[in-house]
């Protein structure tokens, strides 16, 4: 739990100062909580914090040329110097926050144009990435959403993200929620996580597990083959497909529609 | 149908690089000189690409025989756009005297495992311009051959492929599966986007060796020596076509 300071100078902080509420509930891992203050003398945590995400602004652009133009996010694209280089350039290791991936623009499109399904829930955004699902979650009015990324880079992306949209009630983490349970989860996230075979491999018994407890789990992927050739694949049921816009399909090799899966053993 | 492809990627120096013969003239210096992908077989690999993006193929294998640094290359291909890369690792005193034979031998192999339909190479590397790789490798599958190729097409369940040629351009029906090697004007490969780089990273690179494919790479040639090409002399300049045709007898080349 960070230690917040007491300010005196609220005009000169007010931009600096996020308006989140502290979730507060108990996770069997603990949780990191992202709480900001403006003060006039700014801690080394604060300081740093606005570097990144300073940084973060500096080599991205805001972006709507997506799926999901509703949304607003701070991404590298063609129009960024780092688009076209090589991850040396990059201030930050492996930024795939930095990219709205075809397997989450896919998710993300279905949120909005499914919002009944996810009005008044509690959703967890695996792997979120840009945060673009979480951000559609509370757009839709989910009761509470937690953006999860063990990056920490991520999670200032999401925060960055979700000011951008004037989305509130999202709890950022970066934990490792994986094996995870908690009993006020009814939608789970994960959207283009299967790109990374290590990973796909690992999460199979917990979206099992997931499932005996009553959540429910959407999967946003563009049909890559890690994706196809797993076994996960035989259980779900496609519920969405979009055709990816143009952008998408340059850098795609191939994959031109993004699906949308729950997961349903036994009614495929 | 949609085509398994299998893509030779070969790790040389980089095309701009000034080559230097070493002091023993048995090789040319490697150590600490910038390599990159055989120009050709980045070609080939976006062919394959091309492919897959008009969903004619299913999946695209990168291959690459050389020492521990042949990943770089295969990541690169990864970024290009291959589904995975197989390094088949040489040890540098066989990479010296790794030849054509050897790799096609092991091409063969790895195309039969994988139940390949197409190889895609590159006509030649630029270090050796053996030009010989994609020809023996569709000799030792008894596959048919379209090299040098400027365009291919997919008619029904064959492919009409363009080859250059010293005479001019010929058209061939090759039947599949089949093996290509990439001629220059085929197309012009992608440059790999940030995006990519990184997805190529998560993408899986199995390391094989020589003995897993059963295959014998003990050398058939011995290098003699490594020279430099000749300095150009200065030519002489004539007055007139009389001046010329008597300084071609005076040479005794008339």
């Amino acid at each position: 739990m960070i230690t917040t300071r007491s300010y005196s100078c609220v005009s000169f902080c007010r931009r600096l100062l996020r308006k989140k509420l502290i979730n507060t509930h108990h996770y069997k891992t603990p949780i990191t909580y992202k709480f900001y203050t403006g003060k006039q003398h700014f801690s080394d945590f604060t300081k740093s914090k606005i570097s990144t995400q300073c940084l973060i602004k500096e080599i991205t652009e805001v972006s709507r040329d997506h799926l999901t133009p509703e949304i607003s996010l701070q991404l590298i694209t063609p129009n960024c110097p780092l688009w076209h280089s090589g991850e040396d350039q990059c201030p930050f290791p492996d930024p795939f926050w930095a990219f709205y991936w075809p397997g989450g623009q896919a998710l993300t499109r279905f949120i909005l144009d499914n919002g009944e399904l996810f009005r008044g829930k509690t959703v967890v955004d695996v792997g979120c990435g840009c945060g673009a699902s979480s951000i559609a979650c509370r757009m839709v009015v989910a009761a509470h959403v937690i953006a999860n990324d063990i990056d920490t880079v991520a999670a200032e992306a999401v925060e960055l993200n979700t000011e951008l949209n004037n989305v509130t009630q999202t709890t950022v983490t970066t934990s490792n929620l994986v094996g995870c349970h908690d009993n006020r989860w009814d939608i789970l996230l994960f959207g283009d996580m299967f790109y990374d075979t290590n990973f796909a491999n690992v999460i199979t018994e917990w979206v099992v597990s997931l499932y005996t407890n009553g959540v429910t789990i959407f999967i946003g992927d563009p049909g890559r083959l890690p994706f196809e050739q797993h076994p996960l694949k035989s259980d779900l049921k496609m519920v969405a497909e979009y055709a990816l816009p143009e952008n998408c399909l340059k850098e795609n090799n191939g994959l031109s529609c993004g699906f949308v899966w729950k997961y349903e053993p036994g009614n495929t | 149908m949609s085509l398994r492809i299998l893509v030779g990627c070969k790790r040389v120096i980089d095309y701009a690089v000034k080559v230097r013969v070493k002091p023993d003239k048995l090789g040319v210096v490697t150590d600490g000189v910038k390599h990159s992908m055989n120009p050709f077989d980045e070609i080939a690999m976006e062919e394959a690409m091309r492919m897959k993006e008009k969903k004619l193929a299913s999946e695209v294998i990168a291959v690459s025989c050389g020492p521990q640094q042949s990943q770089e290359t295969l990541r690169t291909a990864l970024a290009m756009g291959a589904d995975r890369a197989i390094h088949v690792k040489i040890e540098p005193k066989d990479y010296e005297t790794l030849q054509p034979f050897h790799v096609s031998k092991i091409l063969a192999k790895i195309a039969v495992e994988e139940k390949i339909d197409l190889v895609v190479l590159g006509k030649q590397a630029i270090d050796d311009d053996c030009n010989q790789t994609g020809q023996m490798t569709a000799g030792l599958l008894d596959w048919p051959q379209g090299t040098f190729v400027s365009k291919v097409e997919k008619v029904n369940n064959h492919l009409s492929v363009l080859r250059e040629i010293d005479g001019g351009l010929e058209t061939v029906k090759v039947s599949i599966p089949a093996v290509l090697t990439a001629d220059l004007r085929l197309n012009e490969p992608r440059y790999a986007t940030l995006p990519n780089i990184m997805k190529a990273k998560k993408k899986p690179l199995a390391v094989k060796s020589v003995a897993d494919y059963g295959v014998d790479i003990s050398p058939r040639q011995e290098v003699l020596s490594v020279e430099d090409p000749p300095t150009r002399e200065a030519g002489q300049k004539v007055e007139s076509v009389d001046d010329l045709v008597q300084k071609l007898k005076d040479g005794g080349f008339v």
